[in-house]
């Protein structure tokens, strides 16, 4: 039961700071609901405690189930790589506010 | 030419090729890296499209696993002629590039590269959490183009596309993590049918909401006309030919396997796809600036395209994918025009452009044979589009008939007098007496006198032109194209060649 019940509440943090305006507070956001997607993934697995699944370490009928984490490695690293990109967006952005520019000499005439 | 073994390489070489060009900045060696790779996995396309006739699968099961654990490389039909159309609009789209310069900004040629392995990857993928992979490898290059060719704006314009774009990759992990969970496997050759379990159906809807969020289906759609006309032209053609047309062909796809035909919520569907089609037309009413307007055509283009899909016979698959080439093709050459003449006058609004008729007249030509074709007027590939969908809606019988038949004209109407606002006010008019021309220090400078000199030069315009051009050849050679379209559609519809191919 721990499982879904953590599934929810990292969900419910995500969807609040997402709905957040400040840039910071939503690569938060995205990041909680990355490992909510993680967990899900992990629970499609058997979650009880299994061997190592190696030919040689335990029998097939012991041993834990190897694609549901490897998809999840994959998508650590997805994640970890988005949240670099979006940190340093959120950064050379001056302020969090998407609707006012920086001031930088630039001009915005059509 | 092309074997099985060779299929990962398609995908594997645009992205050791963007490696490369990370290490090697040379500009001329960056040049010919950019506008070779598409030309290459262009060729293999073709190849496979040839080869297709005879054998409609080729598969490969990457690192000599069992069928089910083997990352498995699958191409037919439908997904060779899908890599051949956007590996050519690419190639189009980087073409103007290079002539606007804009390949000389940081990293866009490996960026741009990189992108293209991605799509040519979701393409040939037979797995689903591939699929997400790759459409992960083509997201990440987009982030950082969105802005990387521009200003502060669009920096924060694509905020907005990174946030959407994570929060859809997200469900969509969700969604296949579900998959796995009630189906045991995320392989579609084993999938097949698999939508019947009531579990694998719900699970299965959640990747199929994720990839209507990224097809920008109404109303799901709104991120797409606010995020691709803030980025610069050929960028925006380039994501209207590849991002939301993988999400089509991964709904095309996942649809076809997992029910085998009508999934049970084609009612929701048929619902989205019809408020698609006339939201996106009669939307581009509000529009003064022309590739914004364009962005809510492409919205419409999504309804156009699904609707093949909804009916689900083997004529309207095959529509339904004509459409989407013409689509592809036609928007390229619309928003590449649109690109040449924002990089000579400094502006794609209605009210600073007029009397282009009179200054640049290949230009004019070009650009209403291509708006004939987005509205579906002969002589162009839309034409022929229109008439496929209506056909079939027509076949469909019933209420559906009456609905979609109405609903397509419906829609060409908008878009009709839609478009016709945007020909008054480009082309028509007075001439122009002022522009905008580029200042190095502030991106867009103050207006000056427009001087006699000033036109859209020839080389600006050739990568539209060529568009223009195929779209025409596809009117003429319109039957030899629906006979490929429809062997695409036999393969959605007929699985028996797949699963073999892939499961040995």
């Amino acid at each position: 039961m721990i499982l879904p019940i953590t599934v929810g509440v990292l969900t419910a943090g995500a969807i609040y700071l997402m709905l957040q305006r400040g840039m910071v507070r939503i690569i938060f956001g995205l990041s909680l609901l990355a490992h909510a997607a993680n967990l899900v993934i992990l629970s499609a697995g058997v979650t009880a405690w299994r061997g190592e699944p190696f030919p040689d370490a335990a029998g097939a009928a012991d041993a834990g189930d190897p694609l549901p984490q490897a998809f999840v490695l994959t998508a650590i690293v997805i994640a970890l790589a988005v949240t670099v990109l979006m940190l340093a967006m959120a950064v050379i952005g001056h302020n969090d506010d998407t609707k006012r520019m920086p001031e930088t000499g630039e001009t915005h005439r059509r | 030419m092309m074997t099985a073994a060779l299929l990962p390489f398609l995908a594997v070489l645009p992205i050791a090729a963007s490696a490369a060009t990370v290490l090697w900045r040379n500009p001329t060696w960056q040049r010919i890296w950019l506008l070779a790779i598409p030309v290459l996995t262009g060729l293999g396309a073709l190849d496979l499209l040839l080869q297709h006739r005879e054998t409609p699968v080729i598969a490969e099961n990457v690192g000599a696993f069992v069928p089910g654990v083997a990352i498995p490389f699958v191409s037919d039909t439908l997904s060779a002629l899908m890599i051949l159309v956007t590996s050519f609009t690419v190639l189009m789209c980087l073409f103007f590039m290079t002539i606007t310069g804009e390949n000389r900004y940081r990293l866009v040629t490996p960026l741009v590269l990189m992108l293209l392995g991605g799509v040519n990857g979701a393409f040939l993928t037979g797995d689903l959490f591939n699929l997400f992979v790759f459409v992960e490898v083509m997201l990440l290059p987009s982030y950082a183009l969105i802005a990387v060719t521009g200003t502060w704006r669009r920096l924060g314009v694509g905020r907005t596309f990174v946030i959407v774009n994570l929060l859809t990759s997200t469900i969509l992990l969700i969604g296949v993590g579900l998959v796995y969970a009630t189906a045991e496997t995320v392989n579609l050759a084993l999938l097949v049918g698999a939508g019947s379990d009531p579990r694998t159906m719900l699970s299965s809807g959640v990747v199929l909401l994720a990839l209507s969020i990224k097809a920008a289906i109404v109303p799901l759609h709104t991120w797409l006309p606010r995020t691709y006309p803030a980025t610069s032209a050929s960028v925006m053609a380039l994501f209207s030919a590849l991002h939301t047309k993988v999400a089509l062909y991964a709904l095309y796809r996942v649809t076809s396997t997992l029910y085998e035909g009508q999934p049970p919520w084609i009612m929701i569907l048929a619902v989205l796809v019809g408020l698609s089609l006339v939201v996106g037309s009669y939307s581009t009413f509000s529009e003064r600036v022309m590739r914004r307007a364009l962005s809510w055509q492409m919205v419409a283009g999504v309804g156009h395209i699904l609707l093949g899909l909804v009916l689900f016979t083997q004529f309207s698959l095959g529509a339904g994918i004509f459409y989407m080439i013409h689509h592809i093709i036609t928007m390229g050459a619309l928003i590449l025009g649109a690109g040449a003449i924002e990089q000579t006058y400094g502006s794609g609004r209605y009210e600073r452009l007029s009397g282009i008729i009179r200054r640049d007249r290949l230009l004019t030509i070009g650009y209403a044979l291509a708006l004939m074709s987005l509205i579906g007027l002969p002589p162009s590939s839309g034409f022929f589009g229109k008439v496929g969908l209506v056909q079939a809606s027509a076949q469909a019988g019933g209420a559906w008939q009456a609905v979609f038949v109405t609903l397509i004209f419906v829609g060409a109407l908008g878009s009709l007098v839609a478009m016709q606002r945007l020909w008054v006010g480009v082309f028509w008019g007075p001439d122009m007496e002022d522009y905008l021309p580029d200042s190095p220090e502030t991106g867009r400078g103050a207006t000056v006198a427009l001087t006699d000199d000033v036109r859209v030069t020839p080389r600006l315009l050739a990568p539209m032109a060529v568009l223009v051009i195929t779209q025409l050849a596809m009117f003429v050679f319109a039957g030899p194209i629906m006979q490929v379209t429809t062997r695409a559609a036999q393969g959605l519809v007929d699985l028996q060649p797949y699963v073999q191919a892939v499961t040995g």
